[in-house]
């Protein structure tokens, strides 16, 4: 049933790159270094062995997790473009549908981090005059994130509205 | 209408100082009532300098009064002559540095229509408000500004991360060039003068006081302030009382400035829009053009709903709420009636937005098992669509009723937390420019909800192709 709400089945869906997972996975083994770090340092020192085990399991209950669950949340995004506004939706706890209107983009940005580029992905990052608007693809290849923005940016240029 | 402005200040040698590229076209007739120097630049009033100096009196006065203890003691009047001399030591370099400042800043239409505005010492700063794309424009009195009759004017534009301020100019001045600013993005002839308004809603100070005092925050303050009384006499006795005046003066000085900041309240209608005006200490007067409005709040605190009273905000967009510095003013700014009764409120939204009317809105309520999500407000919660408007409605005790209008709608969002799904509902928010107001449909049932978005979206596109032209009366 949410599968219908969140990810309408008639519409044209394109998933993001599985690259991203990698990209996100590599992040996240970056983020977690310095949990390994503090393992290894109370380990050398005087204190009680189930300190820094505790530590080490969390981290490692915590990381496989996140490792699993970044597979499935880029799985979760996808966009469609429609006649008239482009559809993007995420997410697997908390799940959103964003519908952006072509006449009410103001600006289409395309970015990319270092981790992104070296797994060659980028991310089109739309905005309104709404602060709350929030439509974010992650995950593209760089062509077709430049591809898209060019088209979001040749549509919206023909039914911009004001404000 | 507004008097004639004082003596124009030219300054002929004020030109070769390298004020870029753009040569200022300004045929005769454009120089209205403001006189401006050969090349149709205008200044703001050579007394600018010392306002900004006089700001710092109240400190001035904060040290005076820490030392005028130790004065009355000695009667050593030295003390006074210290004061004197801090005075002038911190005042002197400030009018100094803001002389200049008012020397190196110019403003002027150019040839496109547009107003620049030249600034800056060391760095200059040359910014283009495009008219077409005017938000709000306000008449602001800072309380040194006021006593000598002075204003400064505050330009909002769409897509513009702050406002373009010019401070400071006579109030004639003031208005003058509102007007100007106001029929040049009208698209009318400039020099049309002022136009006539007609005043919608005065709020009397009697229902403001009540109105504050009935609102929870004030009772909660007050609560905490009796408790500091007590805690601080029970530990230190008397003595305390004297840490007291700091602390107790917080919630009153909070309540004050409320009060202050909607004394005298106003709403007026002109052609050139809704005209705002307020301020007890700090005058401010903000108008907002035809169609400017984002989208309508109306917010009923608990205590007001017996007397059927209710406050109502705005969304205009450029005007920042929530990342503008000092978050009081910017409240002020999306305020349209801070109190008002239920009929009036409504009577002034329905000149705005023409077309609504909010007795005649069929609400849905959220489904029954929305309690089990939002146990306090669930009865409440409720969304309805007309022919003009999106609304919703919610809280518990403050009850909140929204409404954005079709062709003000940015985009679409439906959410849902694992909680939320569990019972089957998700949320639907209309998004609308930064402001006080959101949109939010709360725990709609999961499938009407996407339904609910999708027809908001064709609504928002229908509307949009029927929207008006940027310049209102051309």
């Amino acid at each position: 049933m949410t599968q219908h709400v969140f990810r309408p089945p008639d519409e044209p869906w394109t998933p993001v790159s599985p690259r991203m997972a990698s990209a996100r996975r590599v992040s996240l083994v970056i983020a977690m270094t310095p949990f390994l770090i503090a393992v290894v340092v109370l380990a050398s020192v005087d204190i009680p062995r189930w300190v820094p085990l505790t530590l080490l399991g969390f981290t490692i209950v915590v990381g496989i997790w996140a490792w699993w669950l970044i597979g499935r949340r880029v799985r979760s995004f996808g966009y469609a473009e429609r006649a008239d506004d482009l559809l993007v939706t995420s997410g697997i706890m908390f799940r959103r549908l964003v519908i952006v209107p072509y006449g009410r983009m103001q600006l289409v940005d395309v970015v990319s981090g270092p981790v992104d580029r070296k797994f060659g992905v980028a991310t089109v990052q739309l905005h309104t005059a709404a602060a709350t608007t929030d439509a974010t693809i992650p995950g593209l290849l760089p062509q077709d994130a430049a591809a898209l923005r060019d088209r979001l940016a040749a549509r919206g240029e023909e039914r911009t509205a004001g404000l | 209408m507004s008097e004639q402005p004082d003596a124009p200040i030219t300054n002929p040698e004020g030109e070769g100082q390298g004020h870029g590229l753009m040569t200022p076209m300004v045929p005769s007739e454009y120089v209205g009532r403001h006189q401006a120097d050969v090349d149709g630049r205008r200044r703001v009033h050579p007394l600018t300098p010392l306002i900004h100096g006089l700001r710092i009196i109240p400190i001035v006065l904060l040290i005076g009064f820490s030392t005028a203890n130790s004065f009355a003691k000695t009667g050593d009047a030295r003390f006074l002559g210290g004061v004197v001399v801090i005075a002038v030591v911190l005042i002197a370099p400030i009018t100094g540095l803001q002389y200049i400042a008012w020397k190196r800043l110019s403003y002027f239409f150019d040839s496109a229509g547009d107003l620049r505005i030249d600034s800056g010492v060391l760095q200059r700063h040359e910014r283009r408000i495009q008219l077409s794309r005017l938000q709000a424009i306000d008449v602001v009195q800072p309380l040194a500004a006021r006593l000598v009759g002075m204003a400064e004017v505050r330009i909002e534009v769409a897509g513009s991360t702050s406002k373009a301020t010019l401070q400071f100019l006579t109030v004639g001045e003031a208005t003058a060039l509102r007007s100007e600013i106001l029929a040049r993005a009208a698209g009318v002839r400039h020099d049309a003068g002022e136009a006539p308004e007609n005043v919608l809603v005065h709020v009397p100070a009697g229902d403001l006081v009540l109105s504050l005092a009935l609102q929870a925050h004030v009772w909660f303050f007050l609560v905490v302030t009796v408790l500091l009384v007590v805690v601080t006499v029970l530990n230190s006795g008397p003595a305390g009382l004297t840490l007291l005046l700091v602390a107790g003066g917080a919630p009153i000085f909070i309540v004050f400035s409320e009060f202050s900041k909607f004394f005298g309240f106003t709403l007026a209608e002109s052609p050139d829009g809704l005209r705002l005006r307020h301020g007890l200490l700090q005058t401010a007067a903000q108008t907002v053009p035809p169609g400017r409005v984002q989208a309508v709040g109306f917010y009923e605190p608990l205590l007001w709903r017996r007397r059927g009273w209710v406050r109502v905000k705005i969304n205009v967009a450029g005007v920042k709420s929530s990342d503008q510095g000092s978050g009081d003013r910017a409240y002020t700014e999306s305020v349209l009636l801070p109190v008002a009764p239920w009929p009036v409120a409504i009577a002034v939204v329905s000149r705005i937005l023409p077309g609504v009317d909010l007795q005649a809105l069929e609400w849905q309520s959220a489904p029954r098992r929305a309690r089990w999500r939002c146990p306090w407000q669930w009865r409440c919660l409720a969304v309805a669509v007309n022919d003009s408007v999106f609304a919703v409605r919610g809280g518990w005790l403050e009850r909140r009723t929204c409404l954005v209008p079709h062709a003000r709608t940015q985009s679409l969002r439906v959410t849902q937390g694992p909680y939320q799904r569990a019972l089957g509902l998700a949320s639907v928010h209309v998004d609308s420019t930064p402001g006080p107001v959101r949109i939010t449909g709360h725990c709609r049932d999961a499938n009407d909800a996407r339904e609910l978005a999708e027809a908001q979206s064709d609504r928002a596109r229908l509307a949009r192709g029927a929207a008006p032209p940027a310049r209102w009366l051309r």
